[in-house]
């Protein structure tokens, strides 16, 4: 063992003897390579910043979650491995391949140092960063799981309102918070603006003996916590392509509304009747909902999230 | 000047210090081969650059759900160049990782972890997952909505570890839910504990360097020059 360990001593000992002295030999170009990072760094600072979205919103089911650029690859293979598969992707595979890197000094051991000269150990990294490079490139490639929404600002300011105010202390909003008060995703979206607004000002105008404080709010804070609570009832938010999405492809066979064919059932009402799990599944593929079914798939022709989008749309319908 | 100096390195050795880092000799490599040989240094760079950045937002950043993203705001709104220090900050970080794969690929692929330097290499993993650890911790801190959701995510992710899981997750979170426990966490783990944790194995790495030498770039084994085993 320990025979070429002897050479290689020997050997590194006349390299060094032939070579440089560390300063400055090394330290020139190291200085150098850190002025540049700083440059590149102070650029990529200045002109693009660190973003900040909105505050998070823990009742918020439809924001897309991304993770940091350098997680994406192990975000997509997650997606290669589904349901009790999911723990191998996310953990096994990473814990066995981070255990062999750690080890790798006593798996690949001989004198051999140039990357030739070791095939297979040269072969499987490369392959790794093929790997990687992949799927970082495919996760960012990769369609969004919910429509993007514009959200309205005045609802935002509203919930923003109604975390500043500590509201949640007594409300419940998506099984979130205190049980003092009324849980808020099932009864305020039922009361009229008007009412909400009269209740902001002063909850006992409209609920004699309701306990609730008095707030005090200007005028545009008492609209935007009214518009906050309509928003609570109204289904998962579609994007406004939804309709277009709508009118391009359903709408030679279907009605909502006046506008529409009339080879199909006419789905102005459709939300009353159906949630959008099953209109998703249906537009995906209407066989496997109903088999008798002359409506074609839209499974190759509407990517996941236009499908969703439209069953959003669709299940807000006659609600 | 010089009986100053002398005194000063008779006191301090100093001079030694500089003679045994400095003046140590290397192995030349040639050309863009050399330049492979600055991303371990290029690392250490970004990292005080974090340090230096990380402690300025320290100044200004409250860990708590309710102040956390008004005082981010804050610093990039009203701090003189709070803006330029939080994106030095945000964007050192992704450069912290480019730069530490760069130079774990190069120790790789020129087999540097070989004898006697295997304890560089494996102490250099460590390294990496503090890296990783950091900027994981880090991502969540400005509490917005990507912060949020990625880290919900990332706990549940290592939630799926079998048997141990669901506890680590309730460990990372503070809870069964994410909130206030999970920022406060983020932040004694970002701030406190993978600095410590990081000052110690940078330490380690670097004697280790020292000590052995910087490995000469590999070439083609002959049979002549011992690199084949008899
Ligand atoms: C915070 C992260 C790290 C810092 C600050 C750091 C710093 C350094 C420095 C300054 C050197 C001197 C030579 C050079 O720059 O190439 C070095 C060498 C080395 N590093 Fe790192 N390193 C880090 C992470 C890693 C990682 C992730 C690995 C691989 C697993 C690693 C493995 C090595 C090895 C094997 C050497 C010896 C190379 C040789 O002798 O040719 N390091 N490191």
């Amino acid at each position: 063992m320990s025979d070429w360990h002897e050479a290689y001593r020997r050997r590194y000992k006349e390299a060094k003897e032939r070579g440089v002295s560390f300063f400055p030999y090394a330290v020139v170009k190291d200085v150098f390579m850190a002025l540049l990072v700083l440059c590149a760094l102070s650029y990529l600072a200045i002109h693009f910043g660190a973003g900040l979205e909105d505050v998070a919103d823990p009742t918020d089911t439809t924001y897309n979650p991304r993770p940091e650029w350098y997680f994406l690859f192990m975000f997509q293979a997650l997606k290669a491995f589904p349901g009790n598969l999911e723990p191998l992707a996310a953990v096994i595979l990473p814990g066995v391949v981070v255990t062999l890197l750690f080890f790798l000094p006593f798996l690949d051991r001989g004198p051999k140092r140039h990357p030739f000269d070791r095939p297979l150990i040269t072969g499987l990294g490369v392959l790794g960063l093929l790997m990687v490079s992949y799927l970082t490139y495919a996760g960012a490639k990769a369609p969004l799981l919910n429509p993007v929404v514009e959200r309205d600002p005045v609802v935002e300011s509203g919930a923003r309102l109604y975390r500043d105010l500590n509201c949640a202390y007594c409300h419940r909003i998506g099984r979130k918070g205190g049980g003092v008060g009324p849980e808020l995703d099932r009864v305020a979206p039922q009361e009229t603006e008007e009412w909400l607004i009269k209740h902001f000002r002063d909850p006992r105008s409209v609920t004699p003996g309701s306990t609730m404080p008095q707030l005090h709010l200007l005028d545009d804070e008492v609209k935007a916590l009214a518009a906050y609570m309509k928003s609570l009832g109204g289904g998962e938010p579609y994007s406004p392509e939804a309709p277009k999405l709508f009118a391009a492809n359903c709408a030679v066979c279907h009605k909502i509304g006046k506008e529409g064919g009339e080879v199909g059932p006419d789905l102005s009402l459709i939300g009353s009747a159906r949630d959008k799990a099953y209109i998703r599944r249906y537009v995906t593929d209407p066989a496997l909902v109903n088999p008798s079914s002359a409506m074609p798939n839209f499974k190759d022709q509407l990517t996941g999230t236009q499908i969703e989008d439209i069953a959003r749309y669709l299940s807000s319908l006659g609600r | 000047m010089k009986p100053v100096l002398d005194w000063i390195f008779e006191r301090t050795g100093i001079d030694r210090v500089w003679e045994a880092l400095m003046e140590r000799h290397i192995p030349e490599a040639e050309g863009s081969v050399s330049w492979l040989y600055t991303l371990g240094s290029a690392a250490m760079f970004v990292f005080t650059v974090q340090a230096v950045t990380g402690a300025l937002l320290a100044m200004n950043y409250v860990p708590s759900p309710d102040h956390a993203y008004d005082s981010v705001k804050f610093i990039g709104d009203k701090v003189i160049l709070g803006g330029f220090i939080r994106g030095l900050h945000h964007w050192g970080a992704s450069f912290m990782v480019v730069i530490v794969v760069l130079h774990f690929m190069r120790t790789y692929f020129m087999g540097a972890y070989k004898y006697p330097r295997e304890g560089t290499w494996m102490v250099g993993i460590a390294l990496l997952g503090v890296v990783i650890g950091f900027g994981f911790t880090g991502y969540l801190l400005p509490w917005d909505q990507k912060a949020y959701w990625a880290t919900m995510v990332g706990t549940n992710i290592a939630g799926q570890t079998p048997f141990v899981g669901p506890i680590i997750s309730k460990i990372l979170k503070g809870g069964v839910d994410m909130g206030a426990a999970t920022l406060t966490r983020f932040y004694a783990i970002h701030v406190l504990i993978l600095p410590a944790i990081i000052g110690i194995l940078i330490g380690a790495h670097l004697f280790l360097v020292v000590w052995h030498g910087i490995s000469e770039p590999p070439q083609r084994a002959k049979p002549s020059d011992g690199q084949e085993k008899p």
